[in-house]
């Protein structure tokens, strides 16, 4: 039982549809877990259930052990789930350090004013965004904001990281970079789970992918095992998206 | 310690603390005001006071509405509050056998306990759903107190409120004039007092950790939540903190105008005072209000003195025209524009962010359909 | 116990007005469907409404039935006018501005009609047809309350038809369901604002005229009106067109049966309403998710 995320049986139904349909997972201290699948298969309302922006219609989330049913997102945030968002909602107007600082201040309890810029220069320091530190949120580049978005969410202290789409829109010479980035968040000692439809970064980052279609799970098991597997090529190619091809 | 953080601490030692400075000389100059406005305007002074009363009220109007707004709650129910205040110390003095001026504090604690009321229950609601809802919950409050039994509240002609202050005429000590002059000034330190707690707390928010945790659930609540913070606590707060200086502005009011009624002391001009002010000003800081108060003031006189029905249509003229010219309000827009002053933005800024009076924009991160109706 | 005529009474009360309430709301599921603005002074469109046609007849002696056809083309050009010099520009803001932004019209409005004819009721009085009224069995009916039912009635199911058979009436259907697919096929999404939110208010006003007739309109009823319409374009579905006539029906039911049925509900009835909004919002928010 060392798994430090688990999912069981998640379900989420709105009205007649399944997003998410008998989900399990379990991802192990450390591990870079991938989920992927076509669109509309239901990952980001997967990611939504764990970090409890959705309210599962069935199954439950287990950090460390612990089952997080009925928790709300700060408490989980305060146990050690951090979140970053695909589309990135930096707070403008706040600089770049003070964007971070929230994160910092609150992610978890009990955090004092001082120790709080510690984490926050910790994390954008890790991110590599020092040099814009005292900018306004609004001016950063995608790639930047990118960045910030995850200082944010590390500043909560996370033991465990979703990401969701995070290669999105950017540049191949960026996409490197943020590859790079992922790997230095593990050696940390983060778990990273994250969404993604860039195959070849799945491919370098993933201990183990996930795969899913129409809310449920097509299979798991390392990223050569599941791109050999029939039914996810279909899953794919047997439907109108590009998302196979990057 | 991080090389980052240190000169950045430094610097905050260094500057100077405006804000609290502002409070002081704001201190000093309600101090000295009245004897001043004597000295210079004799006899004309009383009605010099008056404005500045007025001036006043509206500040602390101003920034007991701009303290909600912080969390991104615009409410419509601000009249409520101030109604709730007054209502509470003329009851109080109907009813109760104890010091006027304990009206005063007790009708900020009853809108606040009304506020944790609405508060309460409008905590999933957002934008256009809560500003309905607040609207509603006034409205309902104002008939309640309608059609209270008369001999409890007074029903439809209210109640007369006795003054806080009656200088007494002494004939050979004094003109006619002073009296009210007296009686204007006391009323001038209550209201300057009332407004210094208004800004220390406006203040208090600012320099706390509040403020971030204020913007961070004002520009999305989910993003906010997924960092830790509880959004159910702080808007609370926030809505508590609001209510409590309105309350008692309403209270100082109804002794000050001799009576509640429940058109006037629930009316929705005064929700619109309070709202159109900060938004003028600039929201979401001290000063803004602060300035919106003084710069809308002197109008609302005019206004009021030209018409007694229909004056507001200043201020919706003002709410317009700042929506589409100045969104950020006149300190927004100044601040906004002293931040970027020879900015350096190397990059493409992403999708042009529309320029918000309000929160910002709602096409946010994944939500739940946490909207009534929940269509899309 | 209660009378059964009484209940019978309310319900066919009920059901005349709610063809007015439908009438009114479905402009305003008209502006916030179409132009995706949730209009706060939707109300004062049909406040403006009832005043005109007041105006008319002090004035100009003009019966409110042809007034009818005054106030229709002259709400519209209002509504045009403050379209084109306002709300236009905020349509990309966040939300929040457009909501202060109507709120802000809503206030001039009201003012304005403040200043003009001041806070006392007025009456349109001496119109022989206000009296007459009809037995039908253990109900009375008013002939201006059932006139008012069958033209709102009409002008709404005229509404529907308009969306579905008409060009200009698709052009609105196709910029309410994808704004950006609709631009890019060549939709003038401009001007389909504008004529949405003309037409919301024409509709809006010919409530008004109406409303005039029935009981005599104050400057502040507006506020309450844009209430009521949200209320009921809530309970159908934001934006959702089709659905007012029955959510009119269901919300115009209510508030008669209370006004009838509970002491001293008539003057309450604003009230109760209002209780109900607020209930209906607080409950749906804590439903979901």
């Amino acid at each position: 039982m060392s798994a430090i995320l688990r999912a069981t049986s998640l379900a989420k139904r709105f009205g007649g549809l399944a997003a998410v349909d008998d989900v399990s997972f379990a991802v192990e201290r450390g591990e870079i877990f991938a989920i992927i699948g076509p669109n509309g298969a239901g990952k980001t309302t997967l990611l939504n259930l764990v970090s409890g922006l959705l309210l599962p219609t069935a199954g439950k989330v287990e950090l460390d052990g612990r089952d997080l049913t009925g928790l709300s997102t700060a408490e989980r945030c305060h146990l050690g789930l951090g979140r970053a968002f695909q589309v990135v909602q930096p707070f403008p107007e706040m600089t770049v350090r003070e964007n971070v600082l929230v994160g910092a201040m609150f992610g978890k309890p009990g955090v004092g004013r001082g120790e709080a810029e510690r984490r926050a220069d910790d994390a954008i320091a890790l991110v590599g965004l020092e040099g814009r530190a005292g900018d306004d949120a609004e001016d950063l580049t995608l790639m930047e904001e990118k960045r910030l978005e995850i200082a944010r969410a590390l500043a909560t202290q996370p033991a465990v990281l979703l990401l969701d789409e995070v290669m999105a829109g950017l540049r191949p010479a960026e996409a490197r970079d943020a590859v790079a980035l992922v790997r230095r968040l593990r050696d940390e000692g983060l778990t990273i789970v994250f969404i993604e439809h860039v195959m070849p970064v799945v491919r370098d980052l993933a201990d183990r992918v996930l795969v899913m279609d129409y809310g449920k799970v097509l299979t798991e098991g390392r990223y050569a095992e599941v791109t050999q597997d029939q039914r996810v090529i279909e899953a794919y190619l047997g439907r109108d998206d590009e998302g196979a091809t990057a | 310690m991080n090389r980052a953080a240190a000169p950045a601490r430094a610097a905050r030692r260094r500057a100077v603390p405006w804000d609290v400075v502002g409070l002081g000389l704001l201190v000093v100059a309600a101090a000295f005001m009245p004897d001043l406005l004597r000295a210079l305007y004799d006899r004309a002074a009383v009605s010099y006071l008056s404005i500045a009363i007025n001036a006043l009220s509206l500040a602390i109007l101003a920034l007991s509405w701009d303290v909600l707004a912080r969390t991104g709650q615009l409410s419509l129910a601000h009249a409520a509050f101030y109604g709730t205040g007054a209502y509470t110390t003329a009851l109080m003095l109907r009813h109760l056998d104890l010091p006027m001026w304990l009206g005063i504090p007790a009708g900020g604690l009853m809108a606040v306990a009304f506020a944790l009321l609405l508060g309460g229950l409008t905590l999933r609601l957002r934008a256009i759903y809560f500003a309905i809802a607040t609207l509603a919950f006034a409205e309902v409050l104002k008939a309640v107190v309608h059609h209270a039994p008369t001999a409890f509240a007074g029903g439809n002609a209210g109640m007369n409120v006795a003054p806080l202050f009656r200088p007494v005429f002494v004939a050979g000590q004094m003109e006619r004039w002073e009296v009210a002059y007296l009686r204007n000034e006391a009323y001038f330190y209550v209201y300057a007092g009332l407004l210094a707690l208004s800004v220390l707390i406006s203040i208090a928010l600012q320099r706390s950790r509040l403020r971030h945790a204020f913007t961070a659930i004002r520009t999305n609540e989910d993003v906010a939540g997924v960092m830790g913070v509880r959004p159910a606590r702080v808007k609370l707060l926030a809505f508590m903190l609001s209510a409590s200086t309105v309350g008692m502005l309403g209270a100082v009011e109804a002794h000050r105008v001799g009576s509640v009624l429940p058109d006037q002391s629930f009316s929705v001009a005064t929700t619109v005072l309070a709202l159109v002010t900060p938004i003028f000003g600039g929201l979401y800081t001290t000063l803004g209000p602060i300035v919106g108060a003084l710069g809308l003031s002197s109008v609302q006189e005019l206004l009021r003195r030209t018409f007694s029905d229909g004056y507001l249509i200043g201020y919706g003229v003002v709410l317009v025209l700042t929506i589409l010219f100045m969104p950020r309000g006149v300190v927004g827009t100044i601040g906004h524009a002293w931040r970027k002053r020879g900015s350096r933005s190397t990059g493409t800024p992403p999708a042009s962010r529309p320029q918000r009076a309000g929160p910002a924009p709602d096409d946010a991160p994944p939500k739940p359909p946490s909207q009534p109706g929940g269509d899309a | 116990m209660i009378d059964p005529t009484l209940v019978l009474q309310a319900l066919v009360s009920g059901i005349l007005a709610a063809g007015l309430y439908a009438l009114v709301s479905v402009g305003l599921a008209l502006a916030i469907g179409v132009i995706g603005i949730v209009n706060f002074a939707h109300g004062e469109f049909f406040m403006v409404g009832a005043f005109l046609a007041y105006q008319a007849f002090v004035s100009f002696g003009i019966d409110p039935v042809f007034s009818l056809f005054l106030v229709a083309p002259a709400l519209g050009l209002i509504g045009a006018g403050i379209y084109a010099s306002t709300i236009r520009f905020v349509l990309k803001a966040p939300e929040l501005n457009q909501m202060l932004l109507t709120f802000g019209i809503g206030i001039i409005l009201q003012n304005l009609a403040l200043l003009i004819w001041g806070g006392d009721p007025r009456t349109i009085a001496g119109i022989a047809y206000r009296s007459i009224g009809y037995q039908i069995g253990p109900v009375s009916v008013g002939l201006v309350p059932l006139a008012s039912f069958a033209i709102s009635l009409t002008l709404v199911l005229g509404l529907y038809w308009m969306l579905a058979s008409t060009p200009t009436g698709r052009a609105m259907r196709a910029v309410a369901q994808n704004r950006v697919g609709a631009a890019l096929v060549g939709l003038e999404v401009d001007r389909v604002y504008l004529v949405a939110f003309a037409l919301s208010a024409l509709l809006a006003g010919i409530g008004g005229v109406m409303i005039a007739v029935i009981q005599s309109p104050t400057p502040t009823i507006g506020l309450a009106f844009t209430l009521k319409a949200f209320a009921i374009v809530v309970v159908s579905g934001l934006g959702n067109v089709r659905g007012v006539l029955f959510a009119s029906l269901v919300v115009a039911i209510a508030e008669s049966m209370v006004a009838t049925l509970v002491p001293n509900g008539d003057t309450l009835r604003n009230a109760v309403f209002f209780a109900i909004i607020f209930g209906v919002l607080v409950w749906r928010s804590r439903r979901v998710a």
